[in-house]
């Protein structure tokens, strides 16, 4: 995945540095941070280049140095011979593209600006702590928010599959709220699914979240998470990427990142994978760097969570099953107090359908009736009992189609349904609100 | 000698009096039209001079000039053939006819049988209002002849049969319109004597397949709704689901779900349809037009055009509906194109010599697929992330601020197709649009709500201020533009009207709100 193997380059030399104040400094001469995030953005610079240029050469700045020189990309070329191969690691384009940028380096810092993108240096004190612990970490992270998001007490990484069930969807978003409402930092990737439900749901409960996107920064993937992505920066959390702003994702960016998501984290929780999903590689990369791994289980039938099934009886011992959210928490060692607050009236008057201190199946009628019109309850309780389309609404309720749909623009208005592609479904956010499952709660 | 005769061409929708001037005089004998003639007119010359000769006159070895006046119109079609062929006859003294301006309006056959010609009600009607008062026309096109009450029409089968009419010197208490019957033995036995130019179509105006019944549509009572709706209100609509959904059969009760035409929607239908040479015309065309172009249809083809500047889809559904199966399929420029009808009812086709414009005030009914595949929204769409978002953006937002009704429709359980009740019938759902209707009607003479706009649509909700204070809070939490916000206004009035409310109430407009465009919706609710 690296190009390094367990014994290849470890633990490497840090060089604290502090000149790395953007727009102040002189333009010619960045500072070690900024000369190490301009020399990542070349493209054909990768990990293991970098590595040896930097034990070459002694540090970023130096590089480009030797970049500016009358014959700079032979020279850099030679720098990143190793000893033991006889090709350089740096193609001759990618050598003559640092030389290029090496003399103006103002260009690729002005673009990460625009993007509101700073970089972070492994050397910075900003640095994330658990992710220097890890193996070839890597050298400069091009952060979108603050450093500070990317430090927490506790850290969980919430990842799953990207064609997640119904079910699965709801479950990442009680998990990312119960994190969020213990103040814990949640970490994920911002695909689609499961972990769009995860960061929506820490959004929703004005928690801190950090992205860690597959491509540079200004090409998400996908572009529909535009707003899910402000919405975390506003929140106080980050979007970070390995890629400069600009890369465009590709298959061998998304391994990649899996690493830097498990590394971030204490602890991985897998919601939903399937057998060959992406989010098995990030919990393969948190037994790799000792963090703990739980998975979901799910119905044997579904593929959704074959995956997870898969490793829970392969790596029994290793791998732990998350049996509930305040279940996963007490594992976590999270207190479970500060995630399911006592009940107050309060609550319940937003809006909430069942108190949470009262396990059920389903709404009861006399919930629906605390506040909710008659109408809207009863379609609400239709949906939590499987019924999708307006159509099936029609038929469950025994409602005039007119009023199915006036009823569910009232309930949507609550935040308290979604519709799709003519599906309709009660949205992660209102998870807790609807209680579905029977939690013994605090 | 020179005969001088009265026929018509079609110009568009426009019917145009002809003046044919034929002078047989001594020389080399030749056949020359002059008057800007198309193609299929200067081939009168081989019709005019087989028709002469086989039904038992002489073509006359002179020469021959057909004059066709105003000499700057562009004419078109064969309806003048008849014309020529008597100005023959009359110029070489064959016969004399009477007095008086008659028309004639007709295509021949090489065996002298007059057959019918598009367009015949609009020539009439023109002739009508330049004082005309008999013409000789198609047998076959009695019926429609008879739809022009100024104009006594003679229907003849044949050249001879004509050339009789005219010599016979008695008041002509001939076949009134109404006692000719198609299959008359004056009729033309051939059996392409009754086909129009628009094809071997010979039930009049049945659609290709016969109309479904809207119970036929099993499950779907959202999209069954928002049909009902679009329908009472003239509101744009776009159906999108997956493939077997059943889009197609739903837009195709349609028919059977539209009121008839008034008299006025009634006669410009009729025109239509006669100058779109679909078949025999056989009294004035009630139901409401259905046209469902394919998504491979030209530009010309939709908006009209061509070298007669004929009709085009858009026009053929004026007063009716106009349903695009595939919607995102059409060629970006014909979509575009039916801007200017959405907005202004009307299309103005305008080339270097002339332009015309046609009516086109038709409503618009699409269906889509959500995305490439047809499956977005399950786990079995093969598309790549955003596709379906690409898709649908293939829709220009003009025009998709035009359709005011947007509605999924999923795929059925099996169920629910299986299991259901019987669905309301089409006869039910037609009963209520047409009351829905003649509220609209009512209130404002010719307007469906689609078309009202501004503040005499705040005029017709009669907000009440709670109605109002919701309308706000929706159109606050869905970023409605003013545009969106008039159109979820103009929906809830037609909900109001369908459910016999004179004010639109809370319940109304919370309906409405279903079916805004998805545009209009949170990107978070569609990604995550």
């Amino acid at each position: 995945m690296l190009g390094v193997g367990r014994h290849g380059p470890t633990g490497p030399r840090v060089e604290v540095d502090q000149g790395s104040a953007p727009g102040g400094g002189r333009l010619v001469d960045p500072g070690a941070t900024d000369a190490l995030a301009v020399i990542a953005a070349v493209e054909g610079v990768g990990p293991v280049t970098l590595e040896r240029l930097l034990s070459v050469c002694g540090g970023s700045r130096e590089i480009l140095a030797m970049a500016r020189g009358s014959a700079g990309a032979a020279d850099l070329q030679a720098a990143s011979r190793d000893s033991d191969e006889r090709r350089p690691s740096l193609t001759a384009p990618a050598a003559t593209a640092l030389a290029e940028v090496a003399r103006a380096p103002e260009r690729i810092l002005a673009s990460m600006r625009e993007a509101g993108v700073h970089a972070l240096a492994l050397g910075d004190p900003g640095y994330p702590a658990r992710l220097r612990q890890i193996e070839l970490p890597p050298r400069v992270l091009f952060v979108r928010g603050a450093d500070e998001a990317l430090e927490a007490g506790q850290s969980v990484a919430v990842v799953g599959t990207r064609h997640p069930t119904d079910g699965g969807r709801r479950t990442a978003s009680r998990i990312g709220a119960a994190l969020a409402r213990a103040h814990v930092l949640l970490v994920s990737g911002l695909a689609i699914g499961i972990d769009g439900a995860a960061h929506s749901a820490v959004v929703g409960e004005s928690g801190r979240t950090v992205a860690v996107i597959g491509g540079g920064h200004g090409r998400l993937f996908p572009a529909a998470h535009d707003r899910l992505a402000n919405a975390i920066v506003e929140g106080g959390g980050a979007v970070i990427s390995e890629h400069a702003p600009g890369v465009p994702p590709s298959r061998g960016t998304f391994p990649r990142r899996n690493r830097v998501i498990s590394g971030l984290a204490d602890a991985v929780v897998v919601v939903e994978a399937g057998t060959r999903s992406g989010a098995l590689l990030t919990a393969a990369w948190a037994l790799e760097q000792g963090r703990e791994c739980f998975l979901v289980p799910g119905s044997i039938d579904a593929q959704q969570s074959a995956g997870c099934l898969a490793w829970l009886r392969e790596f029994a011992g290793v791998a732990r099953i998350v049996a509930g959210v305040p279940q996963l928490l007490e594992d976590l060692g999270i207190d479970a107090l500060a995630a399911f607050p006592v009940p107050d009236r309060a609550v319940r008057a937003r809006g909430s359908l069942v108190p949470p201190d009262r396990p059920t199946q389903a709404p009861s009628a006399a919930a629906v009736a605390l506040d909710l019109p008659r109408r809207e309850g009863r379609l609400l309780e239709a949906l939590v009992r499987g019924a999708v389309t307006a159509d099936e609404l029609a038929a469950v309720t025994g409602f005039p189609i007119g009023a199915v749909l006036g009823g569910l623009t009232g309930l949507e208005g609550r935040g308290l349904v979604v519709g799709t592609y003519g599906r309709y479904r009660i949205p992660e956010s209102a998870g807790d609100r609807v209680a579905v499952s029977s939690d013994p709660a605090a | 000698m020179l005969a001088t005769l009265l026929s018509a061409t079609l110009i568009g929708l426009d019917g145009r009096p002809i003046r044919v001037e034929v002078d047989v005089a001594p020389g080399l004998p030749g056949f020359t039209i002059v008057g800007l003639a198309d193609a299929a007119l200067r081939e009168a010359r081989e019709r005019v001079r087989g028709a002469l000769r086989n039904s038992g006159f002489a073509y006359p070895p002179r020469r021959i000039t057909v004059n066709l006046a105003p000499a700057d119109l562009p004419k078109a079609g064969a309806s003048v053939d008849l014309a020529i062929a008597v100005g023959i006859l009359m110029g070489s003294e064959q016969f004399r006819a009477i007095g008086g301006r008659i028309a004639l309006i007709g295509e021949l056959g090489l065996g002298g049988e007059i057959r019918p010609v598009p367009g015949l009600l609009p020539m009439l009607d023109a002739l009508a209002r330049r004082g005309v008062r008999r013409a000789i026309v198609p047998a076959s096109s009695a019926l429609e002849a008879g739809l022009v009450a100024a104009v006594e029409a003679w229907p003849c089968g044949s050249l001879a049969e004509g050339v009789d009419r005219l010599r016979v010197r008695r008041r002509a208490a001939l076949t009134s319109p109404a006692r000719v019957a198609l299959a008359d033995s004056s009729a033309p036995a051939d059996p392409l004597g009754s086909v129009g130019p628009g094809g071997p179509e010979r039930r009049p105006f049945s659609l290709t397949a016969p109309v479904p019944d809207l119970a036929e549509v099993r499950g779907q009572a959202e999209a069954r709704r928002a049909l009902e709706v679009a329908l009472a209100g003239g509101h744009g609509l776009l159906v999108i689901g997956p493939p077997g959904g059943g889009k197609t059969l739903l837009a195709r009760t349609i028919p059977g779900l539209l009121p008839p035409l008034d008299d006025a929607a009634a006669l410009a239908a009729t025109i239509v349809a006669s100058a779109s040479g679909e078949g025999p015309i056989l009294g004035l065309v009630r139901t409401a037009p259905f046209r469902s172009p394919h998504h491979t249809s030209s530009y010309a083809a939709m908006v009209g055009g061509g070298p007669g500047l004929a009709p085009g889809e858009v026009t053929r559904a004026d007063h009716g509906v106009l349903f695009l199966d595939e919607l995102p399929e059409f060629a970006r420029d014909v979509l575009e194109a039916l801007r200017q009808p959405l907005e202004d009812g009307r299309v103005t086709i305008a080339r270097a010599a002339r332009s015309v414009t046609f009516p086109a005030a038709f409503q618009l009914v699409a269906a889509m697929n959500p995305c490439r595949c047809g499956n977005a929204g399950s786990p079995s769409c093969t598309c790549p992330l955003g596709a379906p978002e690409r898709y649908v953006g293939r829709i220009s937002g003009p025009l998709r601020d035009r359709i005011d009704v947007w509605v999924w429709m999923p795929p059925v359980r099996a169920a629910a197709i299986l299991g259901s009740l019987e669905p309301e019938g089409s006869a039910v759902v037609a009963a209520r649009i047409a009351t829905a209707q003649a509220m609209q009607l009512a209130r404002a003479p010719g307007l469906l709500n689609a078309r009202v706009g501004g503040r005499a649509l705040q005029g017709i909700c009669a907000l009440t201020p709670e109605v109002r204070a919701r309308a706000v809070a929706l159109a606050d939490a869905e970023h409605l533009s003013g545009r969106g916000t008039d159109r979820l206004l103009r929906v809830a009035r037609t909900i109001a009207d369908l459910d016999g409310a004179a004010r639109v109430g809370v319940q109304h407009v919370d309906e409405a709100a279903r079916w805004r465009s998805p545009a209009a919706r949170s990107p978070l609710a569609l990604a995550s």
